[in-house]
């Protein structure tokens, strides 16, 4: 078992007995799935919707080179720079190199879940950079100093008393539970920042290979304030997050907010194609895009799996998962959790090391049926299955197990005695008063559940008896 | 800081190149309803309900006497401090004719400072089908409608269209696309529910959105 | 080949041979999962009054065992492959196969396709998949019936097993079903959709979460006030069951064909269990 395996395992079992998180992930996602239902609701097709999502991103993903290109060449001609990383490390050297010769002092960060997946910040904090998360639900963990539980509701693991006691205690906020309140502390204390940082950093939703723009999309504005007043834009992408044309804006928009939100629109849906142009007002006097690799080239490569790249980060997935819902997503310990963060990070961070999130899984498909882009999620958690077996990383004794259990199934005559052999031992054992003690050989079942009563005798034995007779 | 040395991105693109070798499966859906979206019979209604939802004030003036004084009603709660107003033709003539006796910053002075309570600029276009203002930074910078508390907004109906669609249409035959450096798509206000999934009306940007939508602007 | 519509939005096609005619009810090979064989098997026995009840002839294909699931879920495809091959030989003389699982069914008609393909038997794999039916949509869709003659008067929720529920669209065959029941008060549970946390070796692998799970949906059955939760999936039943009796509810698991195989004579004074007291 692998390390993360372990920690994993140790994790999840003790959120999975914590009643108090589970209570504040599921009123979250239940407010979640009102409104979601809502914004569905407002698509004459929300299947249809789906299935054009689909064709629109498999076409960019399968032209990835051309689009990538197109985009980098519009970037430039506006006066942006264009830095293709393929590397976490590579990504952090280009923005602490930059801001360093910049005299860059101040950053305020918009919420981008790839800045997470590279630890940007603790880099630049090494080299005295003070980063200021502005999205709100990021400010709180950055408080906190944990990463975000969830792609798209950071801090939702949290109750409101949990949240004003750490404004209590770390900006000496007034005594309030208020979320109105809560929220004009946060305003206050990051407005400064806005006006006084050299640099904005944010994500980007999608990049626009027509336009050379990138889309940038929040409810709170902290994007566009971080990209107007700061004189130097950095903004870092996966390079999966292509879309061909601007027009496809039309859909994917009102489906990222259905999907991510559950509202009809976001409120600030940003495009921003370079630094501030020759006679505007304000913005940027810099902006650079970094294209970010970091194993999505590996993950392209798998055809059968290479719709994962599909994802534009709406975290629906996260919401409609059953095991997301018990454990919630610091229990994954990897940067994106949930169903999407269970079939990716196998490929970008190691099958051998991150195969058990795809085996943490019931395959129950809920996933699948609720992802705006259509990614056979599940099918690719077996497929991950699949593919560990196949790279003999399974334990031997497991890979024994089912060798023998195969050579009993394929003859009925073995199986059913088999069959009759093992009930009768746990007939007897059960009879002593074996269940759930260490002797049960069905321990890891009998651990959390009772027992089931053990028949006498097989459906195929009571049929061949005449038990089959009218 | 030399920007022309990234070999990364040979080897990125190559690998891309190579990965793309094997074609994906695509879902292939039985042929659904083509429009994704119901269409708009009448828009002017749908952006006045959409407006309502999204507490977006949208009051409809028949011209630009009213409209001023649309302009002088939805600046009279604004507290003491900057109103800072986009220096175009047609908001010179309403903020003269509203008849407000307060400072006012205009944009060809620069960007609107900290302390700006109120700012008022025009538009690319008004999006119906989901109550949505188009704004180009080409017209008074990227922080006008983002700064201050309160952002008014003055359009007229020619400038409404149904969807989003046609308002990306819209900016790029206006030039609204390649001309600006950003453009936004505002939809109500600033908010955030990050707090127990509460709703919160007003984080970083404006809490109160209006809307003066002018039959006629002279 | 004739296409039924199901009422959740899919489209069953139905045996090659079979018209819904008022008389003439198709045979039937029982494909009875392997578990069910050896740890449930009053859940076959009731599957079996139900379809002789509406006039079927049920036959049982003594040669079978497992339809692999097991192995395939768990990555051993390689392993699977040779009882899938098994299977669609055992079965492939049969007009019409029923099975009292979700789970089962959905392995032979959806996955049987992709697990066996590039060998000799995938187009018969296909073929059987379009063969076989979960008994609920089998009473529905096929055998074009809803009322059975059942009597249940007890109150009963219904948990939609994940496979089923997404994999073959079975959502309103067993409500059809369950509403015909006379007596029964049938109610909805909360989250009836969600996972019950069974999910074959993650019950085990992971079981704090599978029991995490399984208490969440134990404590939705309970909160709809219902004597009973039912489901088409046995294994769900199983998890369930284990659960429920762990946490001393009054909550009892039912399989769907045990409520349908209850006709309120007098010699079923309990309602059927799994394992009946002459089986222990």
């Amino acid at each position: 078992m692998s390390t993360a395996a372990r920690e994993f395992l140790r994790n999840a079992a003790q959120k999975a007995a914590d009643r108090a998180n589970q209570r504040n992930i599921r009123r979250a996602i239940e407010h979640y799935n009102e409104s979601a239902r809502e914004g569905r609701a407002r698509f004459l097709d929300w299947e249809a919707a789906r299935q054009q999502c689909h064709e629109i991103k498999w076409e960019a993903l399968n032209h990835l080179d051309e689009y990538l290109v197109e985009f980098e060449e519009r970037v430039k001609e506006r006066g942006g720079h264009v830095f293709w990383a393929e590397t976490g490390e590579d990504a952090r050297r280009y923005v602490a190199d930059l801001a360093k010769s910049r005299g860059v002092r101040t950053i305020v960060k918009s919420k981008s879940m790839v800045t997470e997946e590279i630890h940007l910040t603790p880099a630049l904090e090494k080299i005295g950079i003070q980063v200021l998360e502005t999205d709100l639900g990021e400010f709180i963990v950055q408080l906190r100093n944990e990463p975000p539980s969830h792609i798209v509701m950071p801090a939702m693991h949290l109750s409101r008393g949990q949240i004003s006691k750490l404004f209590q205690e770390k900006l000496g906020a007034e005594a309030t539970e208020d979320p109105a309140k809560l929220v004009a502390v946060a305003r206050q204390t990051l407005r400064r920042a806005f006006f006084s940082a050299e640099m904005g950093i944010t994500g980007a939703n999608f990049l626009i290979a027509d336009s050379g723009m990138i889309a940038i999309t929040t409810n709170e504005g902290n994007d566009r304030l971080g990209t107007a007043i700061p004189r130097i834009h950095v903004a870092i992408t996966g390079i999966e997050k292509v879309l061909p044309r601007l027009e496809d804006l039309a859909l994917f928009w009102p489906v990222l907010a259905a999907a991510g939100t559950g509202q009809r629109i976001t409120v600030y849906n940003t495009l921003i194609g370079g630094p501030r142009a020759a006679d505007e007002i304000d913005g940027p006097e810099e902006f650079h895009v970094i294209l970010l690799d970091n194993g999505r080239t590996e993950l392209l490569a798998d055809a059968e799996q290479r719709d994962v790249l599909h994802c534009i980060r709406c975290g629906a997935c996260l919401n409609a998962c059953p095991v997301f819902r018990t454990i919630g997503g610091h229990a994954y310990g990897t940067t994106y959790s949930g169903p999407v963060g269970s079939v990716l990070t196998p490929h970008t961070r190691g099958l051998a090391e991150f195969q058990h999130l795809s085996f943490a899984s019931s395959l129950c498909g809920a996933c699948t049926s609720v992802c705006p882009v259509k990614i056979d999620l599940h099918h690719h958690l077996l497929q991950n299955r699949r593919n560990a077996v196949r790279a003999s990383d399974r334990p031997w004794l497991e890979r024994a197990a089912f060798s023998i259990w195969r050579w009993t199934m394929m003859g009925q005559r073995r199986f059913a005695a088999a069959g009759q052999l093992g009930r009768t031992l746990l007939r007897g054992l059960y009879a002593m008063g074996v269940e759930a003690t260490p002797l049960d050989p069905l321990r890891p079942w009998t651990r959390r559940r009772a027992a089931s009563a053990i028949p006498r005798k097989s459906f195929r034995a009571m049929w061949g008896q005449g038990g089959g007779k009218e | 800081m030399d920007h022309t040395e990234n070999s990364g991105r040979e080897r990125i693109l190559a690998r891309i190149h190579s990965g793309l070798r094997m074609p994906a499966p695509k879902h292939s859906a039985a042929p659904t309803a083509q429009m994704v979206f119901a269409a708009i019979p009448d828009p002017l209604a749908r952006f006045q309900d959409e407006c309502a939802y999204n507490a977006t004030e949208c009051v409809l003036m028949r011209d630009s006497r009213a409209s001023s004084r649309a302009l002088a009603d939805a600046l009279a709660p604004v507290p003491e401090g900057e109103i800072y107003i986009q220096d175009a033709p047609a908001l010179r003539r309403l903020t003269e004719g509203s008849g407000i006796d307060r400072a006012v910053r205009w944009s060809t002075e620069g960007p609107p400072t900290e302390a700006s309570q109120a700012t008022v600029t025009l538009a690319e276009c008004l999006v119906a089908a989901t109550g949505s203002i188009l704004i180009s930074s080409a017209a008074a910078g990227r922080g006008a409608s983002i700064v201050a508390p309160v952002h008014i907004v003055v359009a007229e109906i020619a400038q409404l269209v149904p969807d989003l669609a046609s308002a990306v249409a819209r900016a790029r035959k206006s030039g609204g696309v390649t001309g600006s450096s950003c453009l936004c798509l505002i939809t109500g206000s600033s908010r955030t529910a990050d707090i127990e999934k509460i709703l919160v009306l007003g984080a970083h940007g404006p809490r109160r959105v209006v809307v003066i939508l002018a039959r006629q602007l002279d | 080949m004739i296409k039924v519509h199901s009422a959740a939005g899919g489209t069953i096609l139905t045996g090659r041979n079979f018209k819904p005619q008022a008389n003439s009810m198709p045979k039937v090979s029982l494909f009875i999962p392997c578990f069910v064989d050896q740890l449930t098997p009053e859940v076959g026995f009731d599957v079996v009054r139900v379809l002789r009840r509406i006039g079927c002839e049920v036959e049982f294909p003594e040669a079978q065992t497992c339809c692999g699931q097991p192995a395939f879920n768990s990555g051993y495809w390689d392993d699977a492959r040779p009882l899938a091959e098994r299977f669609v030989r055992v079965f492939r003389a049969s007009e019409t196969v029923v099975c009292p699982s979700g789970s089962c069914t959905t392995m032979v008609r959806n996955f049987y396709p992709e697990l066996l393909a590039g060998t000799a038997l995938r187009e018969e794999a296909a073929s059987l998949g379009r063969r076989v039916f979960e008994f609920s949509e089998f009473l529905v869709n096929v055998a074009r019936v809803t009322e059975v003659g059942a009597v249940f008067p007890h109150r009963v929720a219904f948990h939609d097993a994940c496979h089923g529920l997404r994999e073959l669209h079975i959502k309103n065959e067993p409500r059809e079903l369950l509403r015909r029941v006379r007596g029964i008060d049938f109610v909805e549970m909360p989250l009836s959709e969600e996972c019950c946390g069974f999910g074959g070796t993650f019950a085990v692998k992971f079981d704090m979460i599978s029991a995490a799970m399984g208490e969440t949906k134990a404590g939705n059955a309970e909160a709809s006030g219902a004597e009973y939760v039912a489901a088409i999936d046995p294994s769900c039943l199983l998890h369930l069951d284990g659960i429920l009796r762990r946490r001393k509810s009054r909550v009892q698991t039912i399989h769907l064909a045990s409520i349908l195989a209850r006709t309120g004579a007098p010699a079923e004074a309990e309602p059927s269990k799994a394992v009946p007291q002459e089986n222990r």
